[in-house]
C-alpha cells in the first residue's frame, strides 16, 4: 500500500527532527511539572488526580503546537521546495500522499506526546504514590487524540497551502483561534446573552460552545473521566447544575474531537486535489 | 497491432491569467523506443509540458496521454510506468541516499536492487549512506535519477538533467538514455542546449515562447541549415567596380567598406569570390569561414529576428 510507505517514510524523516523533540521534552516537562502543582496549593487537598487535571489544561495549550509544528510543513514544505515532485512522479496520487502524511505525522506525534505525558504520570506516581491507572490511560488516549486531531487541521492547511509562510500564517492563525482564545467565544457569547460573566454555575449550552474547539473537547472530556473516577471532581452537572441534556454529553465531545481531525484533512484534499504544482 | 505513441499531445494549452500562455496548442508525438529531444530556451514551455504530462499541472485546453493513458484521468497508471528526473525538485535533506532509492522501489513496488541502481548511476556505498542534504548538485541530480530508473520505467522523463552535472555526469545521462531506447524504452529529453541533445537524439522538437516551432530528425535540421557557410573577408578598401550575383554558390553578399560577408553554398566558390574582390582593387587582409552549425538554427528558431542574437557560450 503506497500510503503506508508514505507514512513509514514520513516517521522515518519526522522522528529525525530535533525541533520535534525538543517540543515533546517541553510537554513532558511541563506537565509534568504543572501536575505537582496542587501540592503547592495549601487549600487543595493534593490528589493526583487533581495533579492530572491541571497538567491537562497546560497539554491543551501546549499539545497542538506541537502537532502543528509536526505536520505544517507536510505538505506546503514539500511544494515549496519541489520535493513533492519527485514524490508524486513515483506512484502515489494526490490523496494518497495527503492519507500517508497524516498517518506518518500522526505516529510521530503520538509517540512523542504518548512519551511526554508517560514521564509526566511517572513523576507524578513517584509524588503522590499513586496513579489510578485507568483514568491515567484515557488521559494519555486522550491527548494522543487532541495530538492527532491538530495534525488534521495542519495537514489540511498544509494541503491547501502553497507557500511555507502561507501555511505557518494559518497554521498560527488556527492556534490562537482553536487553542488559546476559544474560551473568549463562550466567555462572550455568556456576556452577550445573560449580560453577565459565567459565575459558578453556567447554562448547558456554555459547555457546549466551550467543548466546540478540539482543545475545548478535550478538555471537557477529560474533565468527564477525572469526574468518573472521583465525583468530588466536579464534572458537567455539577456545572451546570442539574441534569445534563444531551448535546453537552461527553460522546459530544469526542465527535467533535473526530470532526477536526477527518473535516480539515478532507477540505485539503478537496483543494490539494485540483491545484497547480508550480 | 496499433502501436500506441509513447507520448502524445493535442493542442495542449496552459495560460496562465488572460494571456500569457505558457504553452500553447502543442500538438507532437513521440514513438516508442525514440531518444526525443525536446528544445528551447529557458522559459520557453518545457517543464510546464512536462508537468502537465505527470498531472502536476492541469492544462487549460487540450489533452496529452502517455502509452495511451490520459494525463489527467489515469496519472496513476502513466506515474506507475513513467520515471521522471523533474527540474526543480529537491530532496528528503534528513533521509540517505539509499533511503531514497528504497523509497521509491517500495512506492513503485519494484523488486529492483538499491545497490544495483546506485551503481548505475554512479553513486558510491559511502555516499549513499549520507543525508542527501549533504549532497551537492551533481550528486542530487544522480540520486533523482536514480529514482526515475526504479521500476524499468517504459518511459524516461528527463527535465533539464544536464544541470548542475559535470562533463561525466553529462556523458552518463546521454549513455542511460540511448541505452534506455535501445532496450525499447522511450526517453523524452528536455534541455535548452541543443549540443547536449544532438548525439543523443533520434528526433527533436524546438519549443520557442510555449510554441512548437520545428519538430524534425537530427538529419533533417541539418539539411534545413544546408551546407551553407559563412564566409568573411577582411580588406583594406571596399572593391569597386565588380559584382557578385552571377557567383554559382555564393549568395547573400554584404559590403561595409572594411569587410565583405557572404553565404556560400558551394566551398568551391570561395576562391571565386575572393578572386572578384581582388578584381575589385581590394587588398585582402583575413579570411574567416564558419560552417553553420546546428546551434544557427536553434538560435534562428528561438530568437526571433527583432531581437539581439545571444550566442551560446556554452559548448
Amino acid at each position: 500500500m503506497s500510503w503506508s510507505v508514505i507514512a513509514a517514510k514520513e516517521f522515518d524523516d519526522a522522528v529525525r527532527s530535533k525541533l520535534l523533540w525538543g517540543l515533546v521534552t517541553v510537554v513532558a516537562l511541563v506537565m509534568g511539572l504543572t501536575s505537582l502543582v496542587p501540592l503547592l496549593i495549601p487549600e487543595f487537598d493534593g490528589s493526583v488526580l487533581l495533579g492530572l487535571g491541571a497538567a491537562t489544561e497546560f497539554a491543551a495549550m501546549l499539545v497542538p503546537i506541537v502537532s502543528l509544528v509536526a505536520a505544517y510543513l507536510a505538505i506546503a514544505g514539500e511544494r515549496e521546495s519541489g520535493s513533492i515532485r519527485l514524490l508524486l512522479g513515483l506512484k502515489p496520487t494526490r490523496g494518497t500522499v495527503i492519507l500517508g502524511k497524516f498517518v506518518g505525522r500522526s505516529g510521530v506525534v503520538v509517540a512523542g506526546i504518548g512519551t511526554g505525558v508517560l514521564i509526566a504520570g511517572l513523576l507524578a506516581f513517584l509524588v503522590y504514590g499513586e496513579l489510578p491507572v485507568a483514568t491515567f490511560g484515557l488521559i494519555v488516549l486522550l491527548t494522543a487524540a487532541l495530538g492527532v486531531s491538530f495534525v488534521g487541521i495542519a495537514i489540511g492547511i498544509s494541503a491547501a497551502t502553497a507557500t511555507r509562510a502561507r501555511a505557518m500564517t494559518l497554521g498560527i492563525a488556527v492556534y490562537l483561534g482553536l487553542a488559546l482564545l476559544w474560551d473568549l467565544v463562550p466567555q462572550g457569547a455568556h456576556l452577550v446573552v445573560l449580560g453577565e460573566f459565567p459565575s459558578s454555575t453556567v447554562p448547558a449550552w456554555y459547555i457546549l460552545v466551550e467543548g466546540l474547539s478540539p482543545s475545548g473537547a478535550y478538555s471537557a472530556l477529560v474533565t468527564a473521566a477525572l469526574s468518573a473516577n472521583n465525583p468530588a471532581i466536579p464534572g458537567a452537572e455539577a456545572l451546570v447544575g442539574g441534569a445534563v441534556p444531551f448535546y453537552a454529553q461527553w460522546w459530544v465531545f469526542a465527535l467533535v474531537l473526530a470532526a477536526w481531525t477527518t473535516i480539515p484533512l478532507v477540505l485539503g484534499y478537496l483543494v490539494f486535489r485540483r491545484t497547480d504544482l508550480n | 497491432m496499433v502501436t500506441v505513441p509513447a507520448i502524445q499531445t493535442t493542442g495542449l494549452t496552459k495560460r496562465y491569467g488572460h494571456d500569457v500562455y505558457a504553452v500553447s496548442d502543442l500538438s507532437l508525438t513521440v514513438e516508442e523506443g525514440e531518444v526525443f529531444g525536446f528544445l528551447g530556451p529557458n522559459g520557453a514551455g518545457k517543464s510546464t509540458t512536462i508537468d502537465m504530462l505527470m498531472d502536476f499541472v492541469r492544462p487549460t485546453s487540450g489533452s496529452a496521454t502517455i502509452l495511451g493513458y490520459d494525463a489527467q484521468d489515469e496519472a496513476e497508471a502513466i506515474h506507475q510506468r513513467v520515471g521522471i528526473l523533474p527540474d526543480g525538485y529537491s530532496l528528503y535533506h534528513r533521509l540517505s541516499g539509499r533511503k531514497h532509492i528504497e523509497f521509491a522501489i517500495s512506492l513503485k513496488e519494484s523488486d529492483d536492487d538499491p545497490d544495483e541502481i546506485l551503481a548505475r548511476v554512479g553513486l558510491d556505498a559511502e555516499a549513499a549512506a549520507r543525508p542527501a542534504g549533504t549532497y551537492s548538485k551533481g550528486m542530487s541530480q544522480r540520486l533523482a535519477l536514480g529514482m526515475a530508473l526504479v521500476g524499468t520505467p517504459d518511459v524516461l522523463i528527463l527535465d533539464e538533467p544536464s544541470s548542475g552535472l559535470d562533463p561525466d555526469g553529462i556523458r552518463d545521462i546521454r549513455t542511460l538514455a540511448r541505452s534506455h531506447a535501445d532496450a525499447g524504452g522511450t526517453v523524452f529529453f528536455s534541455s535548452h542546449i541543443l549540443s547536449q541533445v544532438e548525439a543523443v537524439c533520434d528526433r527533436v522538437g524546438i519549443l520557442s515562447r510555449g510554441r512548437l516551432v520545428a519538430v524534425d530528425t537530427i538529419d533533417g535540421l541539418r539539411e534545413s541549415v544546408g551546407t551553407g557557410a559563412t564566409i568573411t573577408l577582411a580588406v583594406d578598401t571596399q572593391p569597386v567596380g565588380v559584382e557578385f550575383d552571377d557567383i554559382d554558390g555564393i549568395t547573400d553578399v554584404a559590403l561595409d567598406g572594411s569587410t565583405v560577408k557572404a553565404t556560400c553554398t558551394d566551398p568551391t566558390s570561395k576562391v571565386t569570390l575572393v578572386d572578384r574582390v581582388r578584381e575589385g582593387g581590394s587588398r585582402i587582409l583575413d579570411i574567416e569561414t564558419r560552417e553553420a552549425s546546428l546551434e544557427d538554427l536553434f538560435s534562428a528558431y528561438t530568437h526571433p529576428v527583432d531581437e539581439p542574437m545571444v550566442v551560446e557560450a556554452e559548448r
